[in-house]
């Protein structure tokens, strides 16, 4: 077998926690744990990602401090902030708009906790989902209200603390009938402090709602993040997922849609911004389950130095799902002989009436560009900003609102500053 | 329903009905050893062959190297276990028990040729003159066959005109006796005999193919050409073919299979391994139609291939074109490594699936050298009940300045009831690097049929032709003997997939 064994530490947390899953689940995954270990770069699924900072105890941590948040809060007071630090929920607020509730997981009675912890893995021996499941105790459900319109977003601050062990979190989030809402996930922690959250969200979408969900990866550059979205579309219901990352040492995404009634629309849009020693990686699987439903896909890499973006995504459109739209797109820029790019965008398609492209480039930034600009008395280090910058801001201007654009943009273009600085 | 369409239908249907055009089998008396695998085998085929001692070592490291290894799973393919043991791993036509006989045994008229073989030639389709020419009587025109019957070469034709070039084209078993040396410097370069589960298994025990060796500076006169049939029954056919083309030489190598109908599965695991030295050229144009199984998906051949080519000197060139029609599963991936600068490779593509056929091809482009280019033009159209996938990598190393890769993967659903997929892989660690790769996945438009129907076309050659165009790019890369070949087939192929 190519896997590696479950590294002692972790075998250790195992039964640290009492865990959230209902009983069943929880068996069986502490077994499927156990049984499969980590993935190494022979699996399939894990061939550009390597885990081997998982295998030794994270080191321990030399700073007690909680790390300052995203700065989102200045730019949306109105929003909703939950926080947690470390993979534990320290902040709920009491007050909340009309149509929407949060409980936090270790209140969820067990309706709530067998919705979150349904899902089952997609790729084989997903041991990290298994960990996730045997091991969840800290997380929230978030229920939106049948026809709820939510208009301040929901931030989910995960404030990466340093700490010896995981932090395995599982969030829930149910928007009922013709519901509407904004999530944004932010990621953050100090620079050079060590420390690993394991998350897994479920999305279910009913009939006609739409569910704007914003993953958002900021400072933070010894931060280990591996996580997964499972997301449902019922009937009608859209599903906008805007995926930016530029902290940590590495960051494992998976984000799982099924489309499961017709009419449903998914975007899955993306920007990673590899550099150091960086590793960005984002799996996504978009299952097209019934027939008049669309996605449209678009993610970019922007790899410096010796960062690694690397970007799988597979558009599966099940048989008889007839008369559907698919588009997605991989564009990467690679500024570094040192630097890595890998993509994979996949179709697997069993249906005959379907539109279903993808296109994928790499490649550095265009010469003619770069001389136009330095022929008007830009100098080249501004040129290359200007259109990498340029090139991030195609993602950044998909963020929902102006004030997130702007702030947005403004991250990225002081990031490449530094860079230049360097 | 109208009259014009019951008619339609009825058409249709006996289409459908239609057999596989090149199902036969030739009762000729075989010399086989009985099933089963075990190094006494290895021995026995490798002693049968008279093979100098280096090649029986080769053999068996190959085969204990494969007794470590397991099948590969993550092709886009499902089929029952192999039972090795269960197949028999060497046969050859009575007369060939000894190569000598062979050669002393060659007809002196078509009259003295088996007519057995004959009519195997003539349902081939094998055009008259060249039938003669494969028994030797008949002077030669400007394409040479090497026709491989079974497992050992019947005969091998142009010798004289492809000497005097300073070509060697022969089997591989020839090659080992006359040119041990060359055997020696090229086996196992491009495909290490434990390179993959089924390459391993060929290695070990491989029973023939064709070696073809361009020496520098040489044009080779006329277009190289392989026949392959498989017709024992039961057993694997592992076939080993090595290309080397010198400096500056340039070599167009065609390859075309048809295999008789039958109800067991067959294996074929052949090594296919060029080499390319410094400006030199090789096209290989392959165009397959084994027996793809009948519509129920019972039987047909499994094609597990290793396609290698190694473009090792400066300026180089590849060009792997292919026309997949046939085989109930095909995995099979012609590579490229472009080790020297500036050298090409190329892979055109056109893989029909119908009926329960399963085709997992594509190709690899590894580069290495600098200034490198390569092109994928991948076709697949997939009708019935059938899976096709593309699966490819291009693979920029960072020693690969200024590297360029264009790759465009285009499906196209016959029905409803089949599966396309592409399952790329790109790998960029160079940043002057410039790759771009492009799928579409569609079914031929109502539009489209309807204009053509419009116009007094049936359905079925308004399909036809909507589907050649499809393909146009890759048959424009044919030799043009192919090209005709693989258009019928096209046809062929897609019998009753309409309507």
């Amino acid at each position: 077998m190519s896997r590696a064994p479950l590294p002692e530490w972790l075998v250790s947390t195992l039964d640290q926690q009492e865990p959230a899953a209902p009983g069943e689940i929880h068996t069986t995954a502490r077994v499927q744990v156990v049984e499969w270990g980590l993935p190494t770069l022979r699996d399939e699924e894990w061939r550009w990602t390597n885990l081997r900072a998982l295998t030794r105890p994270l080191p321990k941590p030399q700073q007690t401090a909680t790390p300052e948040g995203s700065g989102l809060n200045a730019i949306l007071p109105q929003a909703i902030f939950i926080r947690f630090a470390g993979g534990k929920l320290v902040e709920c607020p009491g007050e909340l708009p009309d149509g929407l509730r949060l409980t936090p997981l270790r209140e969820a009675d067990l309706d709530q906790r067998a919705a979150a912890f349904a899902p089952k893995a997609v790729t084989p021996n997903d041991a990290l989902l298994a960990l996730n499941t045997a091991t969840a105790a800290e997380g929230l459900i978030i229920d939106i209200a049948a026809n709820a319109d939510i208009k301040p977003p929901i931030v989910l601050e995960f404030l990466d603390a340093p700490s010896e062990t995981a932090a395995q979190t599982r969030v829930l989030v149910r928007c009922g009938p013709h519901s509407r809402a904004t999530l944004i996930e932010t990621a953050t922690g100090a620079d050079g402090v060590t420390s690993w959250r394991n998350s897994v969200l479920v999305a279910a979408l009913a009939a006609n709602s739409q569910l704007t969900h914003l993953s958002l990866g900021l400072d933070g550059d010894a931060r280990l993040l591996t996580d997964r979205s499972f997301v449902t579309l019922a009937r009608d219901a859209r599903y906008r997922s805007i995926n930016i990352q530029l902290g940590g040492q590495l960051v494992r995404r998976e984000i799982d849609v099924n489309i499961t009634d017709t009419g449903a629309h998914c975007d899955l849009f993306g920007l990673m911004m590899p550099r150091a020693k960086q590793v960005l990686d984002t799996h996504t699987r978009l299952t097209h389950g019934a027939a008049h439903t669309t996605s449209d896909e678009r993610y970019q890499v922007i790899a410096d130095e010796s960062g690694r973006g690397i970007f799988k995504g597979r558009i599966l459109v099940a048989q008889d799902a007839q008369k559907i739209e698919a588009y997605q797109s991989s564009r990467n820029l690679l500024l570094s002989d040192s630097a890595e790019i890998d993509t994979k965008p996949e179709l697997e398609i069993y249906a005959d009436d379907v539109k279903c492209s993808h296109g994928a480039t790499i490649g550095r930034l265009d010469d003619e560009a770069l001389y136009y600009l330095q022929s008007r008395g830009i100098s080249t280090a501004n040129a290359r900003k200007l259109l990498i910058a340029g090139f991030a801001q195609e993602i950044v201007d998909l963020l929902v609102t102006p004030e997130l654009v702007e702030w947005m943009g403004g991250i990225i273009s002081r990031r490449l500053e530094r860079q230049n600085a360097q | 329903m109208t009259e014009q369409h019951i008619t339609e239908q009825q058409e249709i249907e006996h289409l459908m009905q239609r057999e596989y055009k090149y199902g036969f089998t030739t009762d000729i008396e075989q010399d086989i050893i009985p099933p089963g695998l075990n190094e006494d085998v290895i021995r026995l085929i490798s002693a049968k062959k008279n093979e100098p001692e280096f090649l029986l070592e080769w053999r068996l490291k190959a085969y204990r190297h494969w007794l470590t290894m397991t099948p590969p799973t993550w092709a886009h393919v499902h089929y029952p276990p192999i039972d090795y043991q269960a197949l028999s791993y060497y046969a050859a036509p009575k007369t060939a028990d000894e190569l000598a006989e062979i050669e002393a045994s060659k007809p002196q008229s078509l009259d003295e040729v088996d007519p057995k073989l004959l009519e195997t030639y003539e349902k081939l389709g094998i055009p008259l003159h060249e039938r003669a020419v494969l028994a030797g009587v008949v002077q030669p025109s400007n394409v040479a066959v090497d026709a491989v019957f079974d497992s050992v070469s019947v005969t091998t034709t142009f010798k004289a005109k492809l000497a005097e070039a300073g070509v060697i084209f022969c089997s591989f078993s020839e090659a080992v006796h006359n040119h041990p040396d060359l055997i020696k410097k090229y086996l196992g370069t491009v495909v290490p005999a434990g390179d993959n589960y089924y390459a391993a298994l060929n290695s070990a025990v491989f029973s023939d193919g064709s070696f073809v060796f361009v020496p520098k500076g040489v044009r080779c006169p006329m277009e190289l050409s392989t026949y392959f049939r498989i017709n024992a029954k039961n057993t694997g056919q592992f076939e080993r073919t090595l290309i080397v083309a010198e400096e500056g030489a340039h070599v167009s190598y065609l390859e075309g299979c048809t295999a008789p109908q039958r109800d067991e599965n067959q294996l074929h695991a052949a090594v296919v391994e060029l080499v390319a030295l410094d400006d030199a050229t090789i096209k290989y144009s392959t165009v397959q139609n084994w027996y793809p199984g009948d519509e129920e998906g019972k039987g047909g051949i499994y094609n597990f291939v290793t396609k290698r080519g190694d473009a090792r000197g400066a300026r180089s060139k590849i060009t792997w074109t292919q026309v997949e029609a046939g085989s109930a599963i095909t995995w099979k991936y012609p590579s490229c490594i472009l080790r020297g600068d500036d050298s090409v490779g190329e892979f055109y593509s056109v893989a029909v699936s119908n009926n329960y056929q399963q085709v997992d091809s594509g190709t690899k482009m590894i580069h290495l050298g600098k200034r490198t280019r390569s092109t994928i033009v991948s076709k697949s159209i997939s009708a019935g009940h059938s899976q096709n996938a593309y699966r490819g990598l291009v693979h920029i190393a960072k020693s690969a300045d200024d590297a360029r890769n264009y790759t465009q993967c285009d499906a196209l659903l016959i029905g409803d009831r089949n599966g396309a997929h592409t399952f790329p892989y790109i790998e960029a660690k160079n940043s002057t690097a410039q790759i771009e790769h492009e799928a579409t996945t569609s079914k031929i438009s109502d539009d489209q049929i309807f204009y053509l129907q419009s116009r007094g076309i049936s359905e079925e050659n308004a399909t036809n032709m909507i589907v050649n165009g499809f393909c146009k790019e890759v048959f424009n890369e044919l030799p043009m003997e192919f090209a005709v070949e693989a258009q019928a087939l096209l046809a062929v192929s897609l019998e009753g997939s309409v309507g």
